[in-house]
């Protein structure tokens, strides 16, 4: 394992951020840790990483305790955070260089490791060149340059994509598959992407501190989920049918939307009324629903 | 020995944060510009004026190149002693900006000491401040050699050993006063407050003795004063020496000094200038105590929380 915590608490004067969290992130796995703002994935991540204290429980992170060998457990993590951290003035050269010297790696070391970097990421053309004129997709790619300066066993993406175009998205995302495939690196994600969290390996749902729901996103999907069954005719027909017999339906210009349970009942719904269904299609329930299935709330409007 | 390179490499950074922030070393550099610019304007033309008024009661007549040279010094070392504090508060907004941006939260996760992290922004502020403070003297004594040079080779070097004085003076003050500050509000506050302020309080705008003797004998309580002061003794000295031997009686020295604070008086007391070293090394220890106090409870109290 790379990560277990195990009955984790934390409060800020009279609010739980965390309450009784226990969770294993396995080694080369991209484990996704979702939750709305103020679920507290972020003082989860805080903790992790020494940056706060806890109030009671077990962190182990690569094998090392925490609280006990702290600067062993900051040498084995890299941490890409919500907001970029790195110096706006100075060059991404120079940032790098900085940070790099705080895990002892230093001349030629730096060199060699700046020039894998740049492989990854394609730095050439930013490195001197101050972080503050760089694009948010620049800046990110510093950013996860500057966590990865040391060669980390686990990286920690805080809303990496957060506030990024598409497009910047998927190179973030490129790099990172590129990470996991070459390296095996384990990624501890927090996202607001429900797509990001599908291709997890293993997805851990908070809500106000404490952990809801955990399994693959399969495994969610088939507890929580449900699914769609979009009927394309016989829209006004479908509405007053559905309604009357208890399904929740959602009415669109074109389109009538049937929730079912799962795909056994969209089944038995086409079945039992093929005389409305001559073109339909059935939508599998994805992570935005479990989301909300699970915690109540939308994550893309918490 | 790694440590030590770490430590080195971020007071490198932190010395590039300030000096990459042009507004940061810009604001720094207002007290000594508007020093300039007021000595410019009408200071000079005060000085030299009351400087005159005080020959003329010992029926002496200057020459207007050592009474240049004489006005020059004395705004050159109000400039050296309020800058070193001014230029420290500003250059270790470096420190609280790391606060307040995140960078510090950023620095803690790597496995670097809390203390060499306290450390290097110390060493930073106190590298930066000296550098710009140099450069200030620099400056300054090209415009006094400019008008009139009169200082010996043995003040030249005090005058230096002064500068690292109010430098560590400066420096152990914004580390102090800094550690408590985490918001810009609280930063503006506090560098808008001392370059306002400490200017007149330490006597480097208007000398002290034109004040009433109370508020005097209160500004010498503050350790700040004596920066100004030992300042002040070696820049002005040999200014006051070539009028001596140009014919000045020691009263009319004495009474050019008293009045332009080449002389410090507690009450009715002259305050030799070894006290003034004293009083402001002193300080200097009592402040490294305090910010070394302060460091170690604030890295215990980030060590619980590990």
């Amino acid at each position: 394992m790379v990560i277990e915590i195990n009955n984790l608490y934390k409060s800020f004067k009279n609010v739980k951020a965390v309450n009784d969290l226990s969770f294993c992130v396995k080694k080369g796995e991209l484990f996704a840790f979702l939750g709305v703002n103020g679920a507290g994935k972020s003082t989860t991540i805080n903790i992790i990483s020494g940056i706060l204290p806890k109030d009671s429980g077990t962190v182990v992170v690569c094998g090392e305790d925490v609280d006990k060998h702290a600067d062993d457990v900051k040498a084995k993590l890299g941490i890409v955070f919500q907001s970029s951290v790195l110096d706006k003035r100075l060059s991404v050269y120079d940032n790098l260089k900085s940070r790099a010297a705080l895990y002892g790696i230093f001349g030629a070391q730096f060199k060699a490791r700046l020039d894998e970097l740049d492989e990854l990421l394609e730095l050439k053309d930013i490195l001197k060149r101050p972080l503050v004129k760089l694009s948010g997709g620049q800046r990110r790619r510093a950013d996860i340059a500057r966590a990865l300066i040391h060669e980390p066993e686990l990286l920690i993406l805080d809303e990496p994509t957060t506030g990024l175009d598409p497009q910047t998205r998927q190179t973030v995302w490129k790099v990172i598959d590129g990470l996991r495939q070459k390296n095996g690196l384990t990624v501890f994600l927090t996202t607001h992407y429900m797509e990001e969290a599908a291709i997890a390996d293993y997805v851990v749902i908070l809500d106000a501190g404490k952990k809801v729901a955990e399994g693959t996103p399969h495994e969610l999907k088939t507890v929580f989920a449900t699914d769609i069954v979009r009927l394309y005719r016989h829209i006004d027909e479908a509405s007053k049918l559905f309604l009357s017999q208890g399904f929740h339906v959602k009415r669109e210009r074109d389109y009538v939307d049937v929730e079912v349970e799962n795909t056994a009942a969209a089944t038995k719904l086409i079945t039992a009324h093929s005389e409305l269904f001559d073109d339909y299609e059935v939508l599998k329930g994805n992570m935005d629903s479990v989301f909300l299935r699970v915690t109540g709330k939308d994550i893309r409007e918490a | 020995m790694c440590e030590l390179k770490k430590l080195w490499a971020l007071t490198v950074r932190n010395m590039k944060c300030y000096f990459k922030d042009k507004f940061l070393f810009f604001v720094s550099l207002i007290t000594p510009m508007i020093l300039l610019v007021l000595f410019v304007t009408f200071l000079r033309t005060v000085y030299l004026d009351s400087f005159r008024s005080i020959l003329q009661a010992f029926q002496f007549v200057a020459d207007d190149k050592i009474l240049n040279g004489l006005a020059g010094s004395w705004l050159l070392s109000s400039v050296m002693a309020v800058c070193s504090v001014t230029v420290a508060i500003c250059s270790n907004a470096v420190m609280v900006q790391d606060k307040i941006e995140g960078s510090l939260s950023d620095l803690r996760t790597s496995p670097v000491k809390g203390t060499t992290l306290s450390l290097s922004y110390f060493m930073a502020n106190f590298l930066v401040t000296l550098i710009v403070m140099l450069c200030v003297l620099a400056v300054g004594f090209v415009y006094l050699a400019v008008v009139g040079w009169y200082i010996p080779v043995g003040d030249v070097f005090m005058v230096l050993a002064d500068t690292l004085c109010c430098v560590l003076f400066g420096t152990l003050l914004a580390g102090v006063i800094e550690s408590y500050v985490s918001t810009q509000g609280a930063l503006s506050a506090v560098s808008t407050l001392v370059s306002s302020l400490y200017g007149f309080i330490c006597g480097a705008y208007m000398p002290l003795s034109q004040f009433a003797e109370g508020v005097r004998n209160i500004l010498c309580v503050l350790p700040g004063t004596y920066g100004v002061g030992i300042m002040r003794s070696h820049l002005m000295r040999g200014y006051v020496e070539e009028l001596g031997r140009t014919g000045l009686s020691s009263e009319g020295k004495t009474a050019l000094l008293d009045a332009f604070d080449g002389n410090l008086y507690v009450g009715e007391t002259q305050m030799p200038l070894w006290s003034m070293y004293v009083i402001l090394l002193g300080t200097c220890a009592l402040l490294l105590a305090a910010y070394i106090t302060i460091v170690v409870l604030q890295n215990k109290k980030h060590a619980k929380r590990k």
